[in-house]
């Protein structure tokens, strides 16, 4: 077993758990046998920890969040709409399953999958279980989960059922219950996955020699089996893990999973099916695609056949199905077995259908369309759980319910009763939890997986393991969020540890991410870079500004450089007129905008929204530590709040600025030198010469009393003062200002550097094949380098007394924007087309 | 009867389509009553895959996928049926609604089960308590089932005007029931929500239905339209249907095409396309008898020479 981290003092008497832990009378302990005797297959790690001592332990809890938080685990919560993603939260304190207990479990959940999957290919073909009188018509035909165009599309004799989740409560007798099955795209695996690793980092001595079983090769048996569900290309099958995308609650799982069982991330508008075949649609064109991992709901993959009123996903998707162009897992119409209601008649469809007893119970569910099962539920009302067998229905605890709320069910009950079910109520089995540095009791619920393989079904040696909240709050969801747990199964002998990332599945084909890019991904990277450096450049500004702005509250003049800074922000409301104090408060007012109203377009909190939106959508090309920075930055940024000082905003933007630096530097030094990284690249540069151009008219052309104190703002917010002063090293010049910021390509702030390095990462996209013209892009580059190149610097060079010149600098800006303006529709026109979308001929009604 | 029955569907878009996947259902189904010759479908541009099945329901669905750039399709169905007399319809059958809504409930054969999803809610049918109190009328207590309908088949021609441009495909039936106006598939929807607010199952059918002209006037080519009518169930019985939009039972001039829930399961063209824009439709469907000496010559070998009967 396991060495404590840190050998405390010996002086120090640390209390024992079973000492100051107090487990409720009435339930099952996990850890606990009895108040203060502990289970035996608990001892080896209670006394590991203990020896660590509680303070280290919550130390160590911290370390867990802080690198959950670091590696962006989030999930993101539909009905709270101020913060919609949260951090993903663990308690440090594994939950540990002795050897034997688990490997019931696990012949339950092996049973089950096996009965599902028959049930499945039943229900989609013969329908013996409804003919023969097995299961009331009614339960399944009602069910949204029943696809019809599915009919057929589940041949028997073969496993359908790919991944499958059951979730597991204990009751005071120390038996396992089923609560319920996910068969449409079981989520959460990959959260027990990450868990794991956490802890592991978090305490590496602990898991390093702990006798627990390994996650690794049950994702190894998943990516083989989706592998091997390949019809075409089954050497180097093409697999992906399609997803609604980043707003979806569990976008960071199938980012995770994507990246670790190594496929790609798609959302249904990537894909296109054609000649009854699923594409890829990428910038070097269409790849095929031969299996989808499908965390999307079936109803929502195909607005052809399964949904008429709706526009998202691929059409044609079932037809390719059905034409054995592609394989989907889990199966479209797989959702049918997730029906709460089928809990009570499985024990004889387990009979009748495997022969076999169901070793794994389900909770006690009386399904209200049968007479009797309805009598049973309206006379026990207090005692059971109601809920509709809807998919995500509200749940209703019978003894909470008051009076009319309790005459309303029942009568929704009547009006159609085979919509509902009554599951008993169970008291779930508690865990230790570290909370305030002492241990509590907290219910706890398990999410087991299980994975098709050839000979069956591998059940995973760990799961999900939710917390509730408060001891009598037994809604544990994930959807709700909550907080978890790591599972051990314990193994005889301590495992080694093993990681898919560090594994190589048989032969390799060599690649380079290149062409093969969807563009979906290419045009998220193009406005990542966009709103990086926007993000950037308003910091700049704003960080300029407060600097002005404290200026102003020590001396009163009119300054000048303030309303460029405002006018440049997009938030001026010139205030010069007015009192002093009236001024005061109308320029704090804008800043405050600036720096806190995300529904201000252009805040800082917006354009950071933005930049977020577009980076996770891409999350699966973004490096580990990328992802890190990004997080800081999105915390340092919300912490600005109304009641900092201006001084210590202007600090925190500082502190803001070397993040997005570093962003943007690691980006660059990590993220392959291919089409990704060139889109990066194009959108932060095409940003940053309008940027640029922006500034320039504003402080040359715009202002009435241009002079020395705007020219070192412009200076110093495109961070070029250090440069000009090692180069002049004198006053102020305009016409050397202009020249090291329009014409110095050697000057990456300069417009002629910023445009000569998007001519060479145009030049260098995808083309069209069998063309030998320029694209519309490459044509609008040229354009402005050309003009740029052409414009008289004699002319310019007498910007403080010539208006002639200032009257040629306006025009040379004008010509620059004409080309630079339209540049973006013409990247979005030649490689973002796949945002076409799709239209009924004919909209249903539903 | 023989016909040849023709259905044309055009969709013009403003804007250029790249791609889109369709469903049609405008092949007859093959019944013991009905017996039809290879479909002629003709569909421009071509598709680039073009494949034939039978759906849940047992309805013959043509899928295509188009591959090429268009701005018009087309598609056009060609079918040669001959329609007897439907075999049950002159059976006696006694039973009371209630016996027959009582044996949906209790009887063990597989097919009576398999009928009880025809008395559950679908998407353009919801079971509502109007409906209950407008059927009331013609279903009252112990009142043999067939006689029942057949009321309530006269009722809904009698209460309701034909008037096509009153309601669309998103017309909810509580409006059709409220102006008492419709088409023959309001109708359908009506009298199959009728009967399953009863705890009856009752079915869609779509089809088509011979027009006769006015006596001295030509037949207008292109001038019918697709028809739609409903069945309701009888253990031990079968299917047996009725059009409440004629106050008739279906006949030999009734071309079944297919049937289903309600319209959203037999909707004759539905298609997803990428690009496209707005689009208008033309619809003609005709429906042309042929006359008695071409069958009486033509040879059944030979017009119906690839028939193979199903169902």
């Amino acid at each position: 077993m396991a060495e404590a981290e840190k050998t405390p003092a010996d002086s120090v008497v640390f209390p024992t758990y079973a000492s100051i832990y107090r487990p409720g009378q009435s339930v099952y302990d996990e850890m606990c046998s009895e108040p203060g005797v502990l289970r035996p297959h608990w001892q080896a790690l209670v006394s590991s920890l203990e020896a660590m001592g509680l303070e280290e332990l919550e130390r160590r809890g911290v370390e867990v969040q802080r690198l959950l938080q670091d590696n962006g685990v989030t999930y993101n919560v539909y009905d709270d709409p101020r913060d919609a993603q949260r951090p993903w939260e663990v308690d440090p304190i594994p939950l540990l399953m002795a050897e034997a207990e688990w490997a019931s479990i696990e012949e339950g959940l092996e049973q089950r999958s096996r009965l599902l999957n028959l049930l499945l290919t039943d229900l989609y073909g013969p329908r013996t279980v409804i003919r023969h009188g097995l299961l009331p018509p009614e339960l399944v035909f009602t069910h949204p989960g029943f696809l019809r165009p599915c009919f057929h599309t589940l041949t028997a004799g073969q496993r359908w059922l790919i991944t499958h989740a059951v979730d597991l409560g204990r009751t005071p007798d120390g038996r396992f219950w089923a609560l319920g099955d996910r068969t449409q795209s079981p989520a959460g695996a990959g959260y027990a996955l990450e868990t794991r690793i956490i802890m592991a980092r978090a305490m590496p001595k602990l898991y390093r020699d702990a006798p627990l079983r390994r996650l690794a090769g049950f994702l190894e048996a998943e990516r083989a089996t989706l592998a091997g569900l390949a019809h075409h290309n089954q050497e180097h099958p093409h697999v992906v893990l399609l997803t609604p995308g980043p707003l979806n609650a569990n976008y960071f799982e199938h980012a995770y999973l994507a990246n670790y069982l190594s496929l790609s991330l798609v959302e249904g508008e990537d894909l296109a099916v054609r000649d009854g075949r699923v594409w890829l649609k990428t910038l070097g064109g269409l790849r095929p695609v031969d299996v989808i991992l499908r965390r999307v709901t079936d109803e929502y993959c195909d607005p052809l056949e399964l949904r008429g009123d709706s526009l998202v996903g691929t059409p044609g998707l079932l037809q390719a199905v059905r034409s054995g162009g592609v394989a989907v897992a889990n199966p479209l119409g797989g959702g049918i077995v997730e029906n709460p209601g089928l809990l009570a008649f499985l024990p004889t469809l387990c009979r009748q259908l495997l022969g076999e007893d169901l070793r794994l119970p389900s909770v006690d569910t009386w399904w209200c369309g049968q007479a009797e099962s309805h009598d049973y539920v309206e006379s026990h009302l207090e005692e059971l759980v109601i809920r509709s067998i809807l998919p995500g229905s509200e749940r209703y605890v019978g003894a909470t319910l008051n009076e009319t709320a309790r005459t309303g069910l029942l009568e929704r009950i009547r009006a159609a009763p085979h919509m509902y079910v009554g599951q008993a109520s169970l008291s779930l089995s508690t865990a230790p939890c570290l909370e305030q540095g002492s241990l509590v009791p907290r219910p706890v619920l398990l999410r087991g997986y299980s994975v098709a393989v050839e000979d069956g079904y591998r059940v995973m040696p760990g799961a999900l393991v939710r917390v509730s909240p408060g001891l009598d709050d037994l809604r544990v969801s994930l959807r709700k969020g909550g907080i978890s747990k790591d599972l051990w199964v314990l193994a005889p002998t301590p495992q080694k540890h093993i990681s898919l990332l560090r594994q190589a599945y048989g032969p390799i084909v060599a690649t380079r991410d290149g062409a093969d890019l969807p563009s979906r991904v290419a045009d998220n990277l193009y406005w990542l870079g966009r709103y990086c450096e926007r993000l950037d450049s308003s910091m700049r500004l704003v960080r300029e500004a407060l600097g002005q702005f404290l200026e102003l509250q020590e001396q009163d003049n009119a300054n000048t450089c303030l309303d460029m800074l405002l006018d440049a922000l997009g938030v001026s409301e010139h205030a010069s007129v007015g009192s002093r104090r009236s001024r005061f408060f109308a320029i704090r007012r804008q800043l405050l905008i600036m720096l806190t109203a995300p529904e201000w377009a252009g805040s800082l909190p917006h354009t950071l929204a933005g930049m977020l939106r577009t980076g996770r959508a891409v999350r699966d090309h973004l490096g580990e530590d990328s992802w890190r920075i990004l997080n800081r930055l999105q915390q340092a940024i919300l912490r600005i709040a109304p009641t900092f000082k201006a001084r210590e905003t202007r600090e925190s933007l500082g502190d803001c600025l070397v993040l997005s630096a570093a962003f943007a530097g690691l980006n660059n030094e990590t993220i392959p030198h291919h089409y990704g990284w060139r889109f990066l690249d194009i959108g932060r540069y095409l940003e940053r010469v309008l940027t640029t151009l922006d500034l320039f008219k504003l402080a040359f052309v715009n202002t009435k009393n241009s002079g020395v104190p705007l020219w070192e703002v412009v200076l110093s917010t495109t961070d070029n003062l250090t440069a000009y002063r090692r180069r002049y090293r004198s006053a102020l010049h305009p016409t050397a200002i202009v020249d090291l910021l329009l014409f110095d390509e050697g000057n990456p702030r300069s417009v002629g550097y910023q445009l000569r390095r998007l001519k060479d990462q145009i030049a260098r996209l995808p083309h069209k094949q069998d063309t030998p013209y320029r694209s519309a892009e490459e044509r609008l580059i040229l354009e402005a380098v050309s003009i740029l190149q052409l414009a008289d610097i004699e002319l310019l060079s007498a910007l403080e007394h010539s208006r002639r010149s200032n009257e040629e600098l306006m025009r040379l800006l004008d010509e620059l924007y004409r080309p630079l303006n339209t540049l973006s529709d013409a990247m979005t026109h030649s490689h973002f087309s796949h945002a076409e979308v799709p239209r009924q001929l004919i909209t249903m009604m539903q | 009867m023989d016909y040849l029955v023709t259905h044309r569907t055009i969709y013009t878009y403003s804007g250029v389509v790249a791609l889109c996947h369709n469903e049609a259902r405008l092949l007859p189904r093959r019944l013991p009553w009905q017996r039809c010759a290879d479909s002629r479908i003709e569909v421009h541009p071509r598709p680039a895959l073009q494949l034939e099945r039978l759906d849940f329901f047992g309805n013959r669905v043509l899928y295509f996928g188009i591959q090429d750039i268009h701005q018009e399709l087309e598609v056009a169905v060609k079918t040669r049926v001959r329609v007897s007399g439907r075999p049950l319809s002159d059976q006696p059958y006694d039973r009371s609604w209630e016996a027959v809504r009582q044996a949906l409930w209790q009887d063990p054969d597989p097919e009576i089960i398999e009928a009880r999803q025809f008395v559950l809610n679908s998407p353009f049918v919801p079971a509502t308590n109007r409906l209950i109190e407008y059927v009331r009328d013609s279903f009252t207590a112990g009142r043999p089932l067939l006689e029942a309908v057949n009321d309530l088949n006269h009722r809904i021609h009698e209460d309701f005007t034909f008037d096509p441009h009153f309601t669309t495909l998103a017309t909810p039936l509580e409006e059709v029931l409220e102006s008492r106006r419709g088409v023959c598939q309001d109708f359908a929807h009506l009298g199959i929500g009728c009967l399953r607010s009863l705890g009856l199952a009752a079915r869609y059918v779509s089809g088509y239905l011979e027009t006769v002209p006015p006596p001295g006037q030509p037949r207008l080519v292109g001038a019918d339209a697709s028809h739609a009518w409903l069945a309701v169930y009888l253990p031990g019985m079968g299917w047996v249907e009725f059009d409440p939009t004629n106050d008739c039972l279906p006949g030999e001039q009734h071309i079944t095409l297919a049937w289903g829930r309600d319209y959203s399961d037999v909707a004759p063209l539905k298609g997803v396309m990428s690009g496209g824009g707005a689009h208008s439709l033309q619809v003609a469907v005709d429906v042309e008898p042929l006359p008695k000496s071409l069958q009486d010559t033509g040879g059944e070998e030979l017009l119906f020479a690839s028939d193979n009967d199903q169902d």
